[in-house]
């Protein structure tokens, strides 16, 4: 068409033969750009200047102390009179305990769910839910015979819903997700 | 370096132990550091637990039983102790696990050895978001740049569920990073 001859428009000198390389650098930054991604590389964190040798040998003078000595019992004849003595005391007391019919022995029943339910609490069971489900067997226990009230499937599908978010946590093995 | 196995059989030897330990300690010393600094962000807390990790590795070596890497067994020492020492310090201080999290981030700004900028403060803030097993992936994976294999033994787990873990991790960074 005629309009397009006559082109009022003009390029830079040199435009059409730079453009493939300047759009392959653009696309290369672009890439870079994407790699980067928004976490960062590092994390800031430093320490002390020499940490590493000091720590060593601190660690090394922990391990390197001497252990207790321990003593034969056989060799020392006031020990093993000693030792005689406090098992003939034990005796004498488990007699003296079980011989009286009054006391009854005392069960674990005895022990108010409020002690074990602060013991627990208190204590450091240092067991990972892995640890606990060796221990407590649960192929001859359904979960509704710990729990004082039954559970709804739906009440269970909601807590589910609202509290997993770590796949982790459903003991599940061996998901291959990639 | 000297060959795991050899390491461990001087080990369990009384009389190659001490010299044995100290090559185990210089080895080791500084990624346990690390692996542990990265849970339990400050400096002073990582020199106690580091030293506590390689007594106990040092007193249960004879019970090395040698199923798993004398590296992923130390990685294994350290993650338990770091992990317990935190639950105490939350406990001392009456705090729940997620208010001694933040409280660890917050005092970061005033520790004089912690360098980041702004973003790497927010990293912080993020992995405080995480479930404790999503940040500990993460840190191994993306910042101690160790294998799913080596990782799946030290946290005994699988790796297809290291994988799921890893990436629900850096998908929760990123929006995080992205929202603040």
């Amino acid at each position: 068409m005629k309009k397009d001859k006559k082109n009022t428009f003009n390029t830079p000198e040199g435009y059409f033969e730079n453009f493939n390389d300047r759009l392959m650098d653009k696309i290369k930054a672009e890439e870079a750009h994407e790699n980067d991604g928004i976490i960062p590389k590092t994390d800031g964190f430093t320490l002390p200047d020499g940490y590493f040798d000091k720590v060593e040998s601190n660690i090394l003078s922990k391990t390197s102390e001497k252990e207790t000595k321990i003593v034969p019992l056989g060799t020392n004849r006031y020990l093993l009179y000693t030792g005689v003595a406090a098992i003939a005391a034990i005796f004498i007391l488990i007699f003296s305990i079980t011989g009286n019919p009054t006391s009854d022995p005392i069960t674990f029943d005895d022990l108010a769910n409020a002690e074990i339910e602060a013991y627990l609490e208190n204590t450091e069971l240092e067991m990972t839910s892995y640890e606990i489900a060796e221990v407590v067997s649960l192929e001859e226990v359904e979960l509704n015979d710990i729990l004082v009230d039954d559970l709804e499937e739906s009440i269970i599908m909601e807590y589910l819903d609202e509290n997993v978010d770590d796949i982790e946590e459903l003991n599940l093995e061996d998901l291959d997700y990639e | 370096m000297i060959a795991e196995e050899t390491l461990v059989q001087e080990l369990q030897k009384e009389e190659s132990r001490a010299k044995a330990f100290e090559v185990l300690v210089n080895t080791y010393k500084e990624r346990l550091y690390w692996h542990i600094r990265r849970i339990v962000l400050d400096h002073d807390d990582t020199d106690d637990v580091l030293q506590n990790t390689f007594i106990k590795v040092y007193r249960n070596i004879e019970k090395f039983k040698g199923d798993s890497k004398l590296y992923s067994w130390m990685y294994r020492i350290a993650t338990n102790e770091s992990l317990t020492f935190l639950k105490q310090k939350s406990k001392k201080l009456g705090l729940s696990d997620q208010e001694l999290k933040e409280r660890m981030v917050e005092n970061l700004q005033a520790d004089v050895y912690f360098e980041g900028d702004e973003i790497q403060l927010k990293l912080q803030k993020a992995l405080a978001t995480l479930p404790d097993k999503q940040k500990l992936v993460f840190t191994m994976k993306y910042f101690q740049e160790m294998k799913y294999k080596d990782i799946s033994e030290a946290l005994e787990t699988s790796e297809g569920a290291l994988k799921a873990s890893y990436h629900l991790a850096v998908k929760k960074i990123e929006t995080y990073l992205k929202e603040n």
